[in-house]
C-alpha cells in the first residue's frame, strides 16, 4: 500500500548515510524528496509544506544526540513528524454506543458499516445497524444482505424517503442492543440539505462517535471536505477504505489532521473480515519500511493460535510443504498472503508477482493436494516422482498438473524467502537484524 | 468543476505575464550583462540562447528572448497549483516541461502583448494533455448496432449510476438502449441498477448474484442482437487493478461480450493514485474513453487532466451530480478557454 511513498523516502535518507555532521544540502535535497513523496502520495500540499519546513528547521537546528549518527537523527524527526500528522489512534470502547457514519458518495460507507458491525460482534457486542441511506437504490438491500450474512439485525425500509423518521423508529426499534451503526447516504460539503441532514441526524441519534469514511485513493479535496464535516457533525475518527489497492490514503491522513482525530479503522478487501484496527505508530513504521510487526501479531493472536503461523520457521528460511500448509491453513483467517507480507520487516523487497496472487479458491485446493502427501513427500518435496504424483492427484480427486503447480508454487516461494535470507549476512538470521536492515542501517 | 483551478490558473498567469514583462524594463541592463544566462537546472530541449545571439535580436529586430530566468519563480508557483488541484506530480511535471519549452527562447517584439504569449503557452500544455474528446453520439451514429459499450474501473467510483446517466442521455438522444446488469458480486447492486433502469425506462437483463458477468453480458448482447437495440451499456462489478483474478474476469467478460467500446469510469476526487489504477487499467483491459464522475465535489478537476495524460483517451462525459441528467459531454477546447480566457 505505501509502497511507493516509502521507497522514496528510503531513497532519500539513504542519500544521509556515512554523513557525520549534518549537511544543510543534503538536507535540502532529502526535504525536497520527502515533499515530493508526500505529494505522490496525496497528502495535503499544505501540510507538506508545514512538514517539511518543520523537518528542515529541526535537523538543522537540533543538537545531534549522542551515539546516533545524522541519518538516525533524521529518521527520527521525520518519523517524530509524520506520526504528530496523522495524529493518535482513536480510542474503540467496548460500550453501548451510537456510531453515525458519514462521508462522500463511493467512498465504501455501506460496506465498511457491515464490516464495523463484524468487528464488534466478534468482541462479543450485540450490533445492530439502521440503513439511513434513501436515495441510493439496492443501498437498503446491499446492507441488509451484508447483515444477514452475519446475523446481525438490519433496519430500514427501502420505500421510505424520510432518513430522519426511519433512524429514529429504528432507534427505538433497535432499543436492546449495545451498539447500533447508522449508515448514511453518501454527501459531500457542496451539498447544503444533505449536510443539514447529516446534522439532524447526529441530534437525534446522539452519536458517541462520527466516523468519517475516507476512500485511500481521495486527493487534495480530503482536507476540505474533512473540514466541512468536522464544521457539521464534529468528526472524532476517521475510517479509511480501499487500502488494498495502490493508493497510499495521504488525502486521508490529511483529513485526520484537518480534523485533529484519529484513524480508527483501515478497510483492506472486499470480505467482511477485511478490517484492521490503526496504529499510528505501526503506520508509520510501515511507511518508512520497518514494518508493522505489532498489527501482524494482533491479526494473528485474534485469528488462529501462535503456532499456527511460524514466522520464524519462515523468515529463518527453513520452508517446507509443512509449512506451506499451516500457512495455507492460517490464511482463511488471516487475509490474502500479500497483506501478511506487508506487514512483515521486509521493506520494500519486490516479491514476483505470482507468489502472492494464489487465489484463495486455488489455496484450499492446494491444502487438499497436500494432504494426499505422506510426511516423508512433506518433509521433502525432492521425493516426488510422476508415480508419485498420479497417487496424489487421484488421492486428492486433482490432475498431475495440479500437483505440479503446486509444486512450483511452492517452489517460487521457496526461493523467494531464500532470497530474503541471502540478502541478509550469513547464516544467522534474525528478525532485529533484519529490522535494522530494512530500516536502513546497514 | 474547474472553477478553483480556474482562480489558480489567472494568477499563475498573472505572474508569469509580469515576470516576463519585467524585462522589458531595463532593457539596457540586458546588454550589460556579462554571464549569459545558461545556468539552467534543469535540462530544457530548446538550448538556451547565446549572449551574442539575444544582443543582436535586441539590437536588431528590437525583441526580447525570454529566459529560463525570468519565468522560474512563476513556474514552482505553477506546479504547486497544479499539484494543490490533484493533478499528479509525473503529470504536473509534463506540463511544467511543455509550458516552459514554449515559453523559453521565444523572440518577443518589445510591446507585444506578453499576456497572450502567456495564455497561449499554458492553453497549448493543457490541450496537448486534455486531447480532442470524445463525441459518443457520432460513434453511436457511425458503428453498426448494437454498440457494445463496458463499463470499468475501480470500487465506488460510480460506474452503475453513470451507466444509469449514460442510458438516460442516450435514450433522450433517441437511441434505443439495454442495460446489462454485470455487477454480480455486490450485494443490492443488481436491485440498484434494475431500479435506476425502471425508473428511466430502460430494459435491462439480469441474472441472480453470484452469477457469472461474461453470462449476464452475453444474454445482454443477444437480447440486443435480436430485438434491434441501438446500444449495450455494460455495468460490471468495482475491482482493484491489483486483483489479478478479477482483472481476469474482466478479460473473460471482455472475450465473451466483445465490447466495441471500453469505458474506464474514475472520480474527480481521486488523486495521484489515478493514474496508477487508469495505467493499470489501461495496459490490461485497455481504455477507449474515460468518465469522470463526482466532477461537483471538486472544483479543481486534476484528476481529469492526470488521466487523460496518462492513458493518452479522451474524456467522454463528467458526471456532475445525483440526478439523471447530471452529466456532460466533454469538450476540452471549451474546457481550457473556459479557464484561461477572462478577465
Amino acid at each position: 500500500m505505501l509502497d511507493n511513498l516509502s521507497y522514496s523516502l528510503k531513497d532519500a535518507l539513504k542519500k544521509l548515510a556515512g554523513k557525520t555532521i549534518v549537511d544543510r544540502a543534503a538536507v535540502d535535497e532529502l526535504v525536497k524528496d520527502l515533499q515530493r513523496a508526500l505529494l505522490s502520495a496525496d497528502v495535503n500540499v499544505k501540510l507538506v509544506m508545514d512538514l517539511s519546513k518543520a523537518v528542515r528547521t529541526r535537523s538543522l537546528d537540533e543538537q545531534l544526540p549522542k551515539g546516533t549518527n545524522v541519518r538516525e537523527h533524521v529518521l527520527r524527526i521525520v518519523y517524530q513528524e509524520l506520526v504528530r500528522l496523522v495524529w493518535a489512534s482513536t480510542e474503540v470502547r467496548l460500550e453501548p454506543q451510537t456510531i453515525l457514519m458519514a462521508g462522500l458518495q463511493g467512498s465504501g460507507k455501506t460496506t465498511t458499516t457491515a464490516k464495523l458491525a463484524r468487528y464488534f460482534q466478534k468482541k462479543g457486542m450485540k450490533v445492530a445497524v439502521i440503513c439511513a441511506d434513501t436515495f441510493r437504490p439496492g443501498a437498503y438491500e446491499q446492507l441488509s444482505t451484508l447483515c444477514t450474512r452475519i446475523h446481525v439485525p438490519c433496519y430500514g425500509n427501502p420505500a421510505e424517503k424520510d432518513a430522519i423518521k426511519i433512524t429514529r423508529e429504528g432507534l427505538a426499534a433497535l432499543k436492546e442492543h449495545e451498539l447500533i451503526i447508522v449508515d448514511t447516504q453518501g454527501r459531500h460539503a457542496l451539498e447544503p440539505d444533505l449536510i443539514q441532514e447529516i446534522i439532524d441526524l447526529n441530534v437525534i441519534t446522539k452519536a458517541t462517535h462520527r466516523w468519517l469514511v475516507i476512500d485511500a485513493a481521495l486527493g487534495q479535496q480530503a482536507s476540505e471536505q474533512a473540514k466541512r464535516f468536522h464544521e457539521a457533525i464534529g468528526i472524532d475518527g476517521v475510517i479509511i477504505t480501499k487500502m488494498d489497492g495502490t493508493a497510499k490514503g495521504g488525502g486521508a491522513m490529511s483529513a485526520v489532521a484537518e480534523t485533529k482525530s484519529g484513524i480508527a479503522f483501515i478497510g483492506a478487501g472486499e470480505t467482511i473480515e477485511d478490517l484492521e484496527r490503526f496504529d499510528a505508530d505501526g503506520f508509520i513504521s510501515r511507511l518508512l519500511g520497518m514494518g508493522d510487526l505489532k498489527a501482524l501479531y494482533e491479526k494473528a493472536s485474534e485469528a488462529i493460535k501462535a503456532e499456527d503461523v511460524d514466522v520464524n520457521a519462515i523468515m529463518k528460511g527453513k520452508f517446507t510443504l509443512r509449512d506451506m500448509y499451516k500457512q495455507l491453513e492460517a490464511l482463511n483467517k488471516m487475509g490474502p498472503l500479500k497483506q501478511i507480507m506487508g506487514m512483515l520487516p521486509l521493506g520494500n523487497m519486490e516479491l514476483p508477482d505470482g507468489v502472492l496472487d494464489v487465489t484463495s479458491v486455488k489455496m484450499v485446493r492446494y491444502r487438499i493436494i497436500m494432504d494426499s502427501m505422506t510426511p516423508n513427500e512433506l518433509d521433502d518435496p525432492t521425493l516426488i516422482n510422476s508415480s508419485r504424483m498420479a497417487r496424489i492427484a487421484h488421492g486428492a480427486g486433482s490432475t498431475p498438473d495440479e500437483v505440479r503447480e503446486l509444486l512450483k508454487y511452492f517452489k517460487t516461494m521457496q526461493r523467494t524467502l531464500k532470497g530474503l535470507r541471502g540478502a541478509g549476512s550469513g547464516s544467522k538470521f534474525s528478525m532485529q537484524r533484519l529490522m535494522k536492515k530494512f530500516s536502513g542501517q546497514q | 468543476m474547474f472553477g478553483g483551478l480556474r482562480e489558480r490558473l489567472q494568477a499563475v498567469r498573472n505572474r508569469l505575464s509580469s515576470s516576463i514583462g519585467a524585462v522589458v524594463a531595463p532593457p539596457a541592463a540586458e546588454q550589460d550583462t556579462t554571464s549569459p544566462v545558461a545556468s539552467s537546472t534543469e535540462p530544457v530541449k530548446t538550448a538556451a540562447p547565446s549572449f551574442v545571439d539575444k544582443v543582436k535580436v535586441l539590437v536588431l529586430e528590437r525583441e526580447l528572448i525570454v529566459s529560463e530566468k525570468n519565468v522560474a519563480e512563476a513556474l514552482s508557483e505553477l506546479e504547486l497549483t497544479l499539484l494543490e488541484s490533484d493533478v499528479a506530480l509525473p503529470v504536473t511535471d509534463a506540463i511544467i516541461i511543455s509550458v516552459r519549452k514554449n515559453l523559453v527562447g521565444k523572440h518577443r517584439k518589445i510591446g507585444e502583448s506578453v499576456d497572450a504569449m502567456v495564455v497561449s503557452a499554458l492553453k497549448m500544455a493543457l490541450l496537448e494533455v486534455l486531447g480532442k474528446g470524445f463525441d459518443l453520439k457520432e460513434y453511436i451514429t457511425s458503428h453498426p448496432h448494437p454498440v457494445k459499450i463496458l463499463f470499468t474501473g475501480v470500487n465506488g467510483t460510480g460506474k452503475t449510476t453513470s451507466v444509469a446517466k449514460i442510458g438516460s442521455y442516450l435514450h433522450k438522444q433517441g437511441f434505443s438502449v439495454v442495460i446489462g446488469a454485470g455487477d454480480t458480486y455486490r450485494a443490492g447492486a443488481i436491485e440498484q441498477i434494475a431500479v435506476h433502469a425502471e425508473r428511466i425506462g430502460i430494459k435491462i437483463i439480469q441474472h441472480k448474484e453470484g452469477a457469472d458477468p461474461s453470462a449476464v453480458l452475453f444474454d445482454t448482447v443477444q437480447y440486443a442482437i435480436s430485438h434491434k437495440i441501438d446500444v449495450v451499456l455494460a455495468d460490471t462489478a468495482g475491482r482493484f487493478h491489483t486483483k489479478s483474478n478479477l482483472m481476469n474476469q474482466l478479460d473473460k467478460i471482455k472475450r465473451v461480450m466483445k465490447p466495441d467500446l471500453v469505458v474506464y469510469v474514475d472520480e474527480a476526487v481521486a488523486g495521484n493514485d489515478a493514474v496508477i489504477r487508469a495505467a493499470e487499467f489501461d495496459r490490461t483491459i485497455g481504455a477507449d474513453a474515460i468518465v469522470l464522475t463526482k466532477a461537483d465535489m471538486d472544483s479543481r478537476g486534476g484528476a481529469a487532466i492526470s488521466i487523460a495524460h496518462t492513458i493518452g483517451k479522451p474524456l467522454m462525459f463528467l458526471g456532475v451530480g445525483q440526478g439523471y441528467d447530471d452529466i456532460i459531454p466533454f469538450d476540452p477546447v471549451g474546457v481550457v478557454n473556459e479557464l484561461l480566457d477572462s478577465a
